[in-house]
């Protein structure tokens, strides 16, 4: 009997606690359902909002005043040559940090590492790569300022690795064009017309060529890169570039003195030794074929007066400069986020140096140069890239050499 | 008197130019030039499921759950977001029967690669469809020195004619 009324009196219980479990659920649905009702006709009614309004709305990104980006890449060379070591290295890693302050004024920045390990007994650098202000009156008008790239050429501010075939950057674009070419100054940059014409105009630091200890790269050493960069010379520039679908047509001049009143080397006092660096370029690309070539040019003046200054045995400096090259590459594979692309560049250069026999300055043979490239970018992701070529030089061929790399940007 | 002339015209010049600013066009009118009267906005729910298709195109997870856009039935505008390098691009999208019919950006707030506004480029994108695994049934050539930008405008593409495929289940 007892027995029974317990079952009873659990069972009871057990009912009323079901009944009530489900009334609470069932309670909560009809209020979940109110409220999502209530959000579906808020947002029926809401008045239409502004561009990042309507946007913000969507599946996008919310803008924030403060991003990063970044690229890099770390190679591997195999020299035929005995006389070269064969390398792996982490050759760079740049990360940017770009702020908007308003709708109008921005700064961008990158800051990069090379080969890994930087320390007073290692061969690495850390360094500024660019730091600059931009006031944007309109597409058309834009005023920056700080430490910025030349658009000379096509890599010097188009460097990311997925973006140029090669697992090495061309030469032209190192020794001739020394990518990745930065100065301290201000300019002015815009399309034209809302076409596509774009162009860069600026006053900027210069080359200072009582620093020039390496003239197998042209004027590459000599340039200050915003380190308490002598500017008793400035430097000017301007570059006018046409881009539209797969079209890009172009060139840039780049001129000043370099003697800077002989605050590096007091023998260049008075030397103005003026520089000028030009160029043109062009890239065609339809269907899967990319074609891209690249003629640049530089004179350096006062070259008997420079080498008189500088005397170093050996390297007598560059009095002139010329280095063009052809590419082309075909995308063969390309599905969902794979590309494959193989390429071919043929590359001169000549860099005639200011003899003085007397002296025992000498041009070096190895500064005109015929170098053949073929290899292939292998893209994972639009944004990351495999790439492996060879390499074959005429006159210097201990730098013939089998490259492998991989490079990413985001 | 010639500084003063020439500062004057740099004033005039800088304050013409700044009253073009960046914002090409308002979506409102972008919506209004396309449907001349602008019908009533709806909004596309984005479920987990839709969620997680955004993400695969967009190679992020996309930052909201709805997704605002307006139909008069025929064709479809959708106003979408996305960052090139460092900055968002706004861009408007018109879709008609599973096609795009025509691209517009809105608004483009980097200094540089503002060619994606070009007519050529975006022309590319018109009759464009959504082939295997969401990707375009065509390669859209780039635009030297605007490689991120034009990776933008390609996700963008791809999500405005997933979007819509999936508001008309």
């Amino acid at each position: 009997m007892k027995k029974t009324a317990l079952v009873l009196a659990l069972s009871c219980a057990w009912g009323v606690a079901t009944n009530t479990r489900a009334q609470s659920t069932d309670e909560k649905l009809r209020i979940l359902q109110q409220e999502i009702d209530e959000l579906k006709a808020q947002v029926k009614s809401a008045p239409q909002g502004s561009a990042g309004q309507q946007a913000g709305g969507g599946a996008g990104l919310q803008g924030s005043a403060t991003t990063i980006s970044g690229y890099g890449e770390f190679n591997y060379n195999n020299y035929k040559s005995d006389t070269r070591p064969t390398q792996a290295d982490l050759r760079r890693f740049v990360f940017g940090i770009h702020h908007r302050f308003d709708d109008r004024l921005t700064f961008h920045s990158e800051v990069e590492f090379e080969h890994a390990v930087v320390s007073k007994d290692d061969e690495g650098e850390a360094e500024l790569e660019q730091a600059w202000v931009n006031y944007k009156f309109s597409d058309a008008v834009n005023v920056k300022g700080g430490l910025f790239l030349i658009p000379l050429g096509i890599l010097n501010e188009t460097h990311e690795p997925p973006t140029y075939y090669g697992v090495e950057r061309n030469e032209v674009e190192t020794r001739i064009i020394p990518t990745t070419w930065r100065e301290l100054g201000v300019g002015m940059h815009g399309l034209l017309g809302g076409s596509g014409l774009r162009y860069d105009v600026g006053v900027t630091t210069g080359f200072d060529t009582g620093k020039l200890d390496d003239p197998s790269t042209g004027v590459r050493s000599a340039h200050q890169e915003g380190q308490l960069a002598n500017a008793h010379d400035l430097s000017v520039y301007g570059a006018l570039n046409y881009r539209s679908r797969g079209l890009l047509v172009g060139g840039g001049v780049f001129t000043g003195n370099t003697g800077q009143n002989g605050a590096s080397n007091p023998a260049l006092k008075g030397v103005s030794a003026r520089l000028a660096l030009w160029d043109v370029h062009a890239q065609y690309k339809v269907g899967g074929l990319e074609l891209q070539a690249v003629y640049a040019a530089g004179t350096l003046g006062d070259a008997e007066q420079l080498n008189a200054a500088l005397g170093a045995p050996g390297a007598p400096v560059p009095k002139s400069m010329k280095g063009a090259y052809v590419q082309a590459a075909y995308h063969l594979y390309k599905r969902d986020k794979l590309d494959f692309a193989p390429f071919v560049r043929l590359e001169g250069i000549d860099i005639r140096q200011q003899e003085d026999p007397a002296n025992g300055l000498f041009q070096d043979p190895n500064n005109h140069e015929r170098i053949t490239t073929a290899g292939f970018n292998f893209w994972v992701h639009p944004q990351v890239v495999l790439k492996a070529d060879v390499q074959r030089y005429r006159t210097d061929s201990t730098k013939d050499r089998f490259d492998l790399g991989v490079g990413y940007m985001f | 008197m010639i500084r003063a002339r020439l500062l004057a015209l740099v004033l005039g010049l800088c304050a013409a130019a700044q009253a073009l600013g960046e914002v090409y066009q308002t979506p409102e009118a972008f919506v209004a030039e396309v449907f001349g009267t602008v019908p009533a906005p709806r909004v596309l729910w984005l479920s987990r499921e839709v969620q997680a298709g955004a993400a695969a195109i967009l190679d992020h997870p996309p930052a909201n759950l709805r997704q605002r856009y307006w139909s008069d039935g025929a064709k479809s505008v959708w106003i979408l977001e996305e960052i090139g390098k460092e900055e968002l691009i706004t861009a408007g999208f018109v879709i008609s029967q599973g096609r795009i019919d025509h691209v517009r950006v809105l608004a483009y707030r980097e200094s540089r690669g503002q060619e994606v506004r070009d007519p050529s480029f975006l022309k590319q994108f018109a009759g464009a469809s959504l082939a295997n695994r969401d990707r375009l049934d065509r390669g859209i050539d780039g635009i030297s020195g605007a490689t991120l930008s034009v990776h933008a405008m390609e996700r963008m593409a791809r999500l405005a004619l997933y979007f819509e495929r999936r508001s008309r289940e």
